[in-house]
């Protein structure tokens, strides 16, 4: 296809048009798929991932319950048709097994599951398309999934790569990026600031890694706004949809439109 | 090939829910694959090379009813797939004579390329091409032969002494004696059927089976027609009226 891609030219774009520190276009659809508790279908540019969320519910096997708390239980399914070219990848293929591992171990610290002892949550990690991010994709879809489930988290889990071009950052890698460059997923709690995931698995040099990292949390806030407008509004559909639900305590008359007002969380 | 996400049946442990996906590929694979439904365009170069055409089923959710969604699907992918046009390629030693490098078809040197041609089955000007390249990088090809005839199933679940289509999950569970029917539609030829096969237990008499065929083939047909309506309004809506737009804003 002629020359080699550059990363990043010198008016400022890289390989796909977009600006050093732009992210990609992301979409959250938060619709019911299925018999799934909650799901959530998130796209980052090209890469889509489709979570499903069972539980808490009844353990399939006893020998995997936990007397104080509910086990996570994190299954990855990457469809062959996922990349650019196909290739179907077994059950049991090291890769998908450690990725799962990484988001059961995202999610352990931030899923109350001390409420719900010997019980069982089911994530189901669907791949439908994959363009760079698919860590980012999952635990964000991860988040939202759980979000629609109805189960209680501590904070929003978001999600987002980094990577270093010579010596510029770049964030939100395409998979021409994230083959050339250093790339690092940071996965962050909003509130409090706090990280539950960090993960490389390339060198970079320490010097860069102090700005990416910062870098990657100022970003994953932005996600964090996207995905709170994302439930609102599908919150705010539901309700409208049960017709405007139970009253609350005394209603005024300025309470009329409580209904499309949602609480500060 | 017939993947199915965990979601679709949450009920089912992995090693069952492997059985189940080989049971569904084997069912659509046997029946699309036959040789009477192959396309005469998958060839590139005749008995040297061709096309691989993969299908990928990925079940999201399932709610009843399963086979027949999982053709229809097969059916609607296979009507968008299509085959990038080729041209024979033969490689040659440079010739001795520099004024013979430029042949009478434009031969840039090296490569004797063949006429630029609509199909790329037709490569009988060249008899020893060896290979084949891709004269148009972002043409997308032209369309898959034969997609109006790849066949519809029609599951009638038996519940004698009737029958009903489009069980839900529910109805499956209490009726678990069912016929599938696969039949298709060649425009120029009358209806053949591609597949049959009874799934669970029970034994209905021949003479009924011979009705529910003749019903089975009934359904079909309005099955095939209207998904074939279907097809072509979503053919209209992308290529024709986005030429239209394109066309109103040059």
């Amino acid at each position: 296809m002629g020359s080699r891609v550059e990363i990043l030219n010198q008016g400022g774009f890289r390989s796909d048009g977009r600006r050093q520190f732009e992210l990609r276009d992301m979409t959250i659809d938060l619709s019911q798929q299925g018999q799934a508790d909650g799901a959530a279908v998130v796209t980052h540019g090209l890469t889509q991932v489709m979570v499903s969320v069972f539980g808490p519910r009844e353990a399939k096997m006893r020998s995997q319950t936990i007397h104080d708390r509910a086990n996570i239980n994190v299954e990855v399914n990457i469809a062959a048709f996922s990349t650019g070219e196909r290739r179907k990848r077994t059950r049991g293929d090291k890769r998908i097994l450690e990725l799962a591992a990484t988001i059961k171990s995202t999610f352990e610290p931030v899923v109350q599951t001390n409420l719900y002892p010997r019980s069982q949550i089911d994530v189901y990690v669907q791949v439908l398309q994959q363009d760079g991010g698919l860590l980012q994709a999952c635990v964000n879809a991860t988040t939202l999934a759980l979000v629609n489930a109805g189960i209680p988290l501590l904070d929003f889990v978001c999600a987002v790569t980094g990577g270093v071009h010579s010596t510029s950052p770049l964030l939100d890698l395409t998979l021409l990026e994230e083959n050339d460059l250093p790339n690092v997923t940071v996965a962050m709690m909003p509130k409090t600031g706090k990280v539950t995931l960090v993960t490389m698995e390339t060198r970079l040099h320490v010097d860069r890694f102090e700005e990416i990292f910062r870098l990657a949390g100022d970003a994953s806030k932005v996600i964090h706004g996207e995905m709170k407008t994302a439930v609102r509004s599908r919150t705010s559909a539901l309700v409208a949809a049960m017709g405007s639900g139970p009253r609350v305590g005394g209603g005024d008359s300025a309470d009329k439109h409580g209904d499309d007002r949602m609480n500060e969380y | 090939m017939v993947a199915s996400s965990p979601s679709a049946y949450p009920h089912l442990s992995s090693s069952a829910l492997d059985d189940l996906q080989a049971d569904l590929t084997i069912l659509l694979h046997q029946t699309l694959s036959h040789r009477s439904l192959h396309p005469k365009n998958l060839g590139i170069l005749p008995t040297k090379k061709s096309w691989l055409l993969n299908l990928d089923v990925l079940v999201l959710s399932d709610a009843g009813n399963i086979l027949d969604a999982l053709f229809m699907a097969s059916r609607a992918a296979l009507w968008d797939t299509r085959v990038p046009r080729t041209r024979g390629v033969e490689y040659k030693a440079r010739p001795r004579k520099a004024a013979e490098d430029t042949t009478a078809q434009g031969g840039r040197g090296d490569m004797d390329v063949d006429e630029d041609t609509q199909s790329g089955f037709d490569t009988r000007t060249i008899h020893k091409a060896t290979d084949f390249e891709l004269p148009d990088y972002w043409d997308e090809g032209e369309p898959l032969d034969g997609r109006a005839q790849w066949p519809v199933s029609v599951t009638l679940n038996l519940e004698h002494p009737i029958h009903f289509l489009d069980a839900t999950a529910q109805e499956e569970a209490a009726t678990p004696l069912r016929l599938l029917l696969a039949f298709s539609f060649p425009s120029s030829a009358s209806p053949v059927m591609q597949a049959m096969r009874m799934l669970g237990p029970g034994e209905p008499a021949p003479s009924h089976l011979k009705e529910l065929v003749k019903a089975g083939e009934q359904y079909a047909r309005e099955i095939s027609t209207a998904l074939i309506s279907k097809l072509k309004e979503e053919d209209i809506r992308r290529y024709q009226k986005a030429r239209e737009i394109f066309e109103l804003h040059r």
